[in-house]
């Protein structure tokens, strides 16, 4: 296999990618029919062999431009630009004679041998580049171009003088088409790497520290952990209830053997898609970690059968209405700054929205249901009403509760948590992304 | 398949889609030659109605062979994919054969010698005779070649897709009774997606990718020619340039180039040569087909005719 395509396949695999073994050969015959002469039939067969999605083919496109440029530095780079007269005295240094000899195909080559040479590709963070680049010039011949400079400088002389001078100004921009490769080079193959370093960060960062800046990358990572979960559990294998024959089906399928059960249909049940009701306490402090476990579960709409959402503060309201009338994020973010809500944001107050969803909410349970509440149970001293936690409980299939705070703090202060504990299936700590895919996760598996 | 005249190049292929009707990108001329070239199925992807369907078709058309069409949808299985047994048939001929049945075993004591007599026969019941070939088993018995369209095969369930892996890597299915079919010539094979869910990698792997999108305005413009060769070269710029507009709009269904077409063959019944108001006021919903999205048109009717007019002349 030809090394450009190696080198190509690679860049697409660090920028995200998958291409597989049998795609690369599929590539590789591609090529091999087209060649590399037209840019624009290469670039459709390539990308019809390799990029497989409309995201893919985005990334395709970019990479492809990047790298078919870098590979297109042969000659046409602006290095081998007005020629001098024949010096005066011959020079001694290769990089030098090339210069002047002004071949845009050898110099090109030369810096193709000497990127290799310095290792440009393992580049892997912003900070190295200065590194490589003295490499990559070192490995050009920099330091003979350099005496030769200063030769013709001392010799004196107007003609000397002239030649000095040109000579530098070529080294100047020789100097700036390094710059620009290594720089090529630290955008094809770093992005990904430092992109991946930060994303484990942000993945165990608190959310309620999360910085602005931070937010469309964190977007980025949940968009992807969906996906995830998505591919997970999208799946609804059916099991069998074994040893029950399904009469009717049975019956149905057998009339083409004249009634004779001769194929027959056993009972079988699909799995159900949980269906979610949330209580998003929706005060200050919780407010991000509400923000990221919203924006899961409705883009989980594929996986999950059926979701009502409610927002309490100070008291308790229904919101669902607001994800059908808006796209998710606006709801989100207007949900949490109360526009059009019936909602006080005073106190926290968790007896009354609790008893405000008893009241008027009631009916969104069911046999079926899974109750999600997030909130760090800190009630401000209020009554914590107990007695609804265990009716929700006891009428709905699950009840979660996701806690930002860390379990050691439950219960101290005006926190009711450790009151609330006996009534919950599963109690969480939930602060970071990584919490919160841990217990979707635990929520779709039944 | 490789021996096919009109795969020598892209040009070629777009020329031959385009004498059937079928203006192609170098984009998709270029996919659908190395397709040829690599014996591998397309995976076509696009929003509605940018001619993911018409190409297969048109590429049946340019290759003189049958187009042979599987639409998905959920719940399709192989019964109704690959092939079915005619049930019907089995049955009336054993009841015909009868005698003839009563002939063979007669003078056989017991139950097994019986049977053993009739497993000389094989299984008779059981033969290609008997099999009733869906689109997929037509598909690889064709003998000139086909083109197969599995249309919408995001719409199968999961079980279906994967089901289709066999077919799309190696020709052949397997029929338990009989073993395995292998294609007389391998059929060219168009899958199309409407983006509804998420296809699997292994499906992905073994296609070709192609994503047409909606055709930038001069590409447009040669279609609706070719559709509509009656309309006058004022009137096409002025309607392109129009739904062109439309598609900025915040609409929900964006109207497709076969809507185009649509609206262009209704202006051309209408007599009109231009693009007026009132004319665009009439026609819309031949391209719009939602009450929402003609009131956010009509609202802004104006401005669009006007800048329409202003720009193309």
């Amino acid at each position: 296999m030809d090394r450009t395509l190696e080198n190509f396949i690679t860049v697409l695999r660090r920028s995200g990618v998958r291409v597989s073994v049998s795609e690369t050969m599929d590539a590789v015959r591609a090529v091999s029919l087209s060649g590399y002469e037209d840019r624009r039939m290469i670039k459709d067969f390539l990308a019809a062999s390799l990029a497989k999605s409309q995201p893919e083919k985005l990334i395709f496109e970019t990479c492809f431009d990047h790298f078919f440029s870098i590979a297109d530095l042969n000659g046409s780079n602006g290095l081998s630009k007005e020629r001098p007269e024949t010096p005066a005295e011959p020079l001694s240094a290769p990089l030098t004679r090339m210069l002047l000899s002004g071949s845009g195909g050898g110099l090109a080559l030369a810096f193709s041998e000497a990127a290799a040479g310095a290792g440009v590709k393992d580049i892997q963070y912003p900070h190295q580049r200065g590194v490589y680049m003295q490499k990559l010039l070192q490995m050009l011949g920099m330091n003979g171009l350099n005496e030769d400079i200063q030769r013709q400088a001392a010799r004196g002389g107007s003609d000397a003088a002239a030649l000095a001078k040109t000579l530098e100004s070529m080294r100047d921009d020789l100097i700036r088409s390094a710059r620009d490769l290594v720089d090529r080079q630290l955008e094809l193959y770093a992005s990904k790497r430092s992109e991946e370093m930060l994303e484990r960060m942000l993945n165990n960062t608190n959310l309620s520290s999360l910085e602005e800046r931070d937010m469309i990358r964190m977007q980025v990572i949940v968009q992807k952990m969906v996906k995830r979960l998505k591919d997970r559990y999208s799946r609804r294998p059916k099991t069998a209830r074994r040893g029950q024959l399904d009469l009717k089906k049975t019956m149905r399928r057998n009339i083409r053997y004249g009634g004779v059960p001769f194929d027959p249909e056993w009972k079988s049940r699909k799995m159900d898609r949980p269906e979610v009701v949330v209580l998003c306490d929706v005060s200050r402090s919780v407010s991000n970690v509400v923000r990221f476990l919203l924006l899961i579960l409705y883009s989980l709409n594929e996986v999950i059968s059926k979701i009502r959402s409610f927002a309490f503060c100070t008291n308790l309201v229904e919101v669902s209405a607001f994800f059908e009338r808006y796209p998710v994020h606006e709801a989100i973010s207007k949900i949490l700054s109360g526009d059009g809500l019936d909602i006080i944001l005073r106190k926290t107050d968790y007896g009354r929205s609790l008893a405000d969803f008893r009241e008027r909410h009631a009916d969104s349970l069911s046999r079926k249901t899974t109750v999600v509440i997030l909130g760090d149970a800190r009630s401000n001293f209020g009554n914590s009403r107990v007695d609804i936690l265990r009716y929700i409980s006891e009428r709905s299939k699950r009840l979660i509760w996701l806690n930002p705070e860390a379990p050691l703090l439950w219960g101290l202060g005006d926190s009711e948590m450790r009151k609330y504990l006996p009534y919950c299936t599963l109690a969480r700590e939930c602060s970071t992304i990584h919490h919160l895919e841990l217990v979707v996760g635990s929520l779709l598996r039944r | 398949m490789e021996t096919w005249s009109g795969f020598d190049n892209p040009e070629g292929v777009r020329k031959g889609l385009q004498n059937v009707g079928y203006i192609a990108s170098d984009r998709i001329a270029n996919t659908v030659y190395l397709a040829s070239h690599l014996a591998k199925p397309i995976l076509v992807e696009g929003p509605a109605g940018v001619g993911k369907t018409e190409l297969a078709k048109a590429t049946a058309a340019f290759m003189g062979v049958p187009l042979i069409r599987l639409q998905c949808y959920e719940g399709l299985d192989e019964s109704k994919a690959l092939y079915e047994w005619k049930y019907g048939k089995q049955l009336l001929y054993t009841q015909l054969l009868k005698d003839k049945l009563d002939r063979i075993v007669q003078g056989e004591m017991d139950l097994s010698e019986s049977i053993e007599k009739l497993h000389q026969y094989d299984d008779i019941f059981f033969s290609p005779r008997f099999l009733e070939p869906r689109p997929l088993l037509k598909a690889l018995q064709q003998k000139q070649g086909a083109v197969l369209l599995v249309d919408e095969v995001d719409k199968s369930d999961d079980e279906f897709e994967a089901f289709l892996l066999e077919i799309l890597s190696d020709f052949q299915v397997s029929i338990p009774e009989i073993g395995t079919i292998e294609a007389t010539s391998v059929p060219f094979v168009f899958l199309t997606s409407n983006n509804t869910r998420e296809l699997s990698e292994a499906l992905q792997r073994r296609c070709l990718h192609l994503y047409i999108s909606f055709p930038d305005e001069r590409l447009e413009r040669e279609i609706v020619r070719t559709r509509v060769p009656d309309i006058t070269e004022k009137l096409n710029r002025q309607l392109v340039a129009f739904i062109n507009k439309v598609r900025q709009l915040d609409i929900r269904k964006l109207p497709s180039v076969s809507e185009t077409i649509d609206w262009a063959r209704t202006l051309v019944l209408l007599h009109a040569d231009n693009l007026d108001r009132e004319m665009v006021k009439r026609t819309l919903n031949t391209f719009l087909k939602t009450q929402q999205d003609i009131q956010v048109a009509e609202s802004r009717l104006d401005a669009l005719t006007e800048q329409t007019v202003r720009e193309v002349g």
